[in-house]
């Protein structure tokens, strides 16, 4: 097999998978116009601000209610929350990109070592990730964010794939498992190919629905993490994420001031976020157990 | 690894052996001609490795935190009492003694690992100091038990009773709304749903209390006002895990239930004549909710998790507050006690259901 066939297949493949699932497509297509809302960030600031900062403090007079100028008002420093929100969001993503990416080359990486190579690698791999697994993360991330002040968006992301690549590991190893004793598996064993082109070639075309899913879960597992941590007013203070504005919005009094956008909206899009990698991970489980779809 | 705990086992556990000539000497014989001692004793193996490994894991973890909870504690000394003195070497000697401070860190780690098996002490409070860090949890422990517990049992529940009619009545428009309702909202924090209940009962309403665990005016007694109170403002924190919990359930369960509808027993016991109803909760629920009992112990682990967030946004007087008080004010030993007499009961929980299962459900194999 030539290598600019591979590529074809590994290319072709998701574009079938998509088709054939609406869950699917739907997620994706939602999880697209929330990146494309984020991207627009500067052009948001631009047309709120006309030409200067519309989140700097005291841009605007505090606490101003929705109006045509500033759609969602103000918020307790005067700064517009339409703006704030469009590019706190863009934050919240790269996050679970940036968590998502780590935690799922992590995850695949042992997945395979696990899965490919048995016996006692896998025992003590599979071990370490059910140990990581029962450990209760949240106290742990309180613990290093309290003391990991003025991090970048980077440390932030790498900070929170500590805790979700297990999730990520543990999907793709019983993947791993259940492939490499297909007959295709064997017989490219047979025909003397190398346990890295097994792997490339044969096992990770079919895993990339798996590694799809864990990607997903490891993402939304990040950007729940760093939400938790904002919302109890312990983030790392280099950082604005959605979930800081949700804890500005409860420390500074919003919920009883009838500044309901300022947490509406956050939990809003979020949730919508949520929403959208969690019908991308069950469209995409559907796609590869088709008893779980649901009939016509 | 497990050859000492695998004769110990033995010696208790196995029967006297029927046939007295078959009797081979040594271990593995035993555990040949009885799978599941066998099995009892590697899933009990595992639990040990897994335990020392996650306790280990916690230890080091929080002890690599830089920070000198001395100094803080001195501190805290010297604002609160105003203990001007400067604090001599012995008294930091001491107090680094008093809180398992001293030595480096694999001394540390001995003398925690020593404390906690052979005295079950996890040595005195920071922030309550002389208390034991037991005994601070134990304070906060009951709030989220009540809390907790009682709503994840309701969620648990009602999300089976739920995600066994939505798979039964799968393609029906009221059963799909609520699976796709199930798969928006699934995976949401409950604190969203937390603050957005806040928002509307709380504030909006005014119906509910939007903080704290009881009236501070109703002294605390067991009494129909103060359990009234405790109850009300129950309610709310209590809801918002509640009403995600089920969607979460809903969706396994459904995913479990579509299977075995295809079975030919149910077609069987249709074809009998029996009620919708009886087949539903006695022929498929049944041969489908087991592996929810073991999600069940799987979930408190994770629910611990969100509480934390749940208790700081109602200030909840639970064990989530507990913690975080403890890690801002660097409380090495209430921290690690929390943690880890989370790691130990999700350990111990699914030990246990791993052990018993096989007892429940004749199909479950783990050994042979």
């Amino acid at each position: 097999m030539t290598s600019t066939a591979t590529i074809g297949r590994v290319l072709r493949a998701p574009v079938g998978v998509v088709r054939s699932s609406p869950k699917l497509a739907g997620g994706l297509i939602v999880l697209a116009l929330l990146v494309l809302a984020s991207l627009s960030s500067p052009l948001v600031s631009r047309a709120i601000g006309h030409g200067s900062d519309p989140v700097a403090v005291a841009a605007y007079e505090r606490w101003l209610v929705p109006s045509p100028a500033h759609p969602l008002g103000t918020d307790q420093l005067g700064r517009d929350v339409l703006s704030m929100i469009i590019g706190s969001m863009s934050t919240s993503l790269q996050i679970g990109a940036i968590a998502g990416v780590i935690s799922t080359a992590i995850g695949v990486v042992v997945a395979f070592l696990a899965g490919y190579l048995g016996g006692w690698v896998d025992a003590v791999l599979s071990t370490f990730t059910g140990i990581l697994l029962v450990i209760p993360t949240f106290p742990l991330l309180i613990a290093l964010s309290a003391y990991a002040k003025e991090v970048t968006l980077f440390q932030v992301g790498l900070m929170l794939s500590i805790f979700s690549w297990p999730f990520a590991a543990k999907i793709i190893r019983s993947q791993v498992l259940s492939l490499r004793t297909r007959p295709y598996v064997e017989l490219a064993k047979v025909s003397k190919a190398g346990a890295m082109e097994v792997i490339v070639t044969e096992l990770l075309p079919n895993l990339a629905p798996f590694i799809g899913v864990g990607f997903a879960s490891a993402a939304l597992g990040a950007i729940f993490g760093l939400v938790g941590l904002e919302v109890i007013g312990l983030g790392p203070s280099g950082v604005i994420d959605l979930g800081h504005i949700i804890y500005s919005a409860i420390s500074t009094g919003a919920l009883t001031l009838g500044a309901w956008p300022m947490f509406v909206v956050p939990i809003g899009l979020l949730t919508l976020l949520f929403a959208a990698l969690n019908m991308v991970n069950i469209g995409l489980e559907e796609v590869y157990n088709p008893r779980l779809r649901s009939e016509r | 690894m497990t050859s000492m705990a695998t004769t110990r086992a033995d010696d208790r556990k196995s029967p006297p052996d029927p046939v007295p000539a078959a009797r081979a000497v040594g271990v593995r014989s035993v555990l040949a001609r009885h799978p599941l001692v066998a099995y009892a004793v590697r899933r009990f193996g595992l639990y040990l490795i897994e335990m020392w490994g996650a306790l280990t894991i916690a230890f080091f973890f929080f002890r690599l935190i830089p920070g000198d909870p001395i100094q803080t504690f001195i501190q805290t000394l010297q604002q609160n009492y105003v203990y001007n003195v400067q604090a001599s070497a012995e008294v930091i000697a001491r107090y680094q003694h008093e809180f398992g401070l001293d030595g480096n860190i694999f001394v540390q780690y001995l003398h925690h690992m020593k404390k906690l098996i052979i005295d079950h002490d996890f040595g005195p409070s920071l922030i309550n100091y002389p208390t034991p860090a037991q005994d601070v949890i134990m304070q906060s422990l009951p709030w989220t038990i009540g809390l907790l517990g009682i709503s994840a049992v309701i969620a648990w529940v009602a999300g089976l009773g739920a995600g066994a009619v939505a798979g039964w009545r799968r393609g029906k428009p009221g059963a799909e709304v609520a699976t796709n309702l199930a798969i928006m909202l699934g995976h949401v924090p409950f604190y969203f749903v937390a603050l957005i209940l806040v928002y509307v009962f709380a504030y909006s309403l005014g119906w509910l209390p939007a903080r704290s665990a009881y009236d501070s005016n109703i002294p605390v007694a067991f009494s129909p006002q103060f359990i009234g109170s405790v109850l009300q403002h129950g309610i709310l924190p209590a809801a918002s895990i509640v009403i995600i919990g089920i969607f979460n359930w809903l969706l396994s369960t459904r995913m479990l239930m579509i299977p075995v509808l295809g079975e030919d027993y149910l077609l069987y016991a249709e074809a009998k004549g029996l009620r919708p109803g009886d087949i539903l909760t006695r022929y498929a629920l049944r041969n489908c909710y087991l592996p929810q009992v073991t999600a069940f112990g799987l979930s408190l682990g994770f629910i611990f998790n969100g509480n934390v967030l749940v208790e700081q946004l109602f200030n909840y007087p639970g064990l989530g507050s507990t913690l975080v008080t403890a890690i801002q004010q660097l409380d090495f030993n209430t921290i690690l006690a929390v943690t880890d007499m989370a790691i130990i009961s999700v350990l111990t929980i699914n030990l246990i259901l791993d052990l018993v299962l096989p007892f429940l459900d004749p199909r479950v194999k783990y050994w042979g």
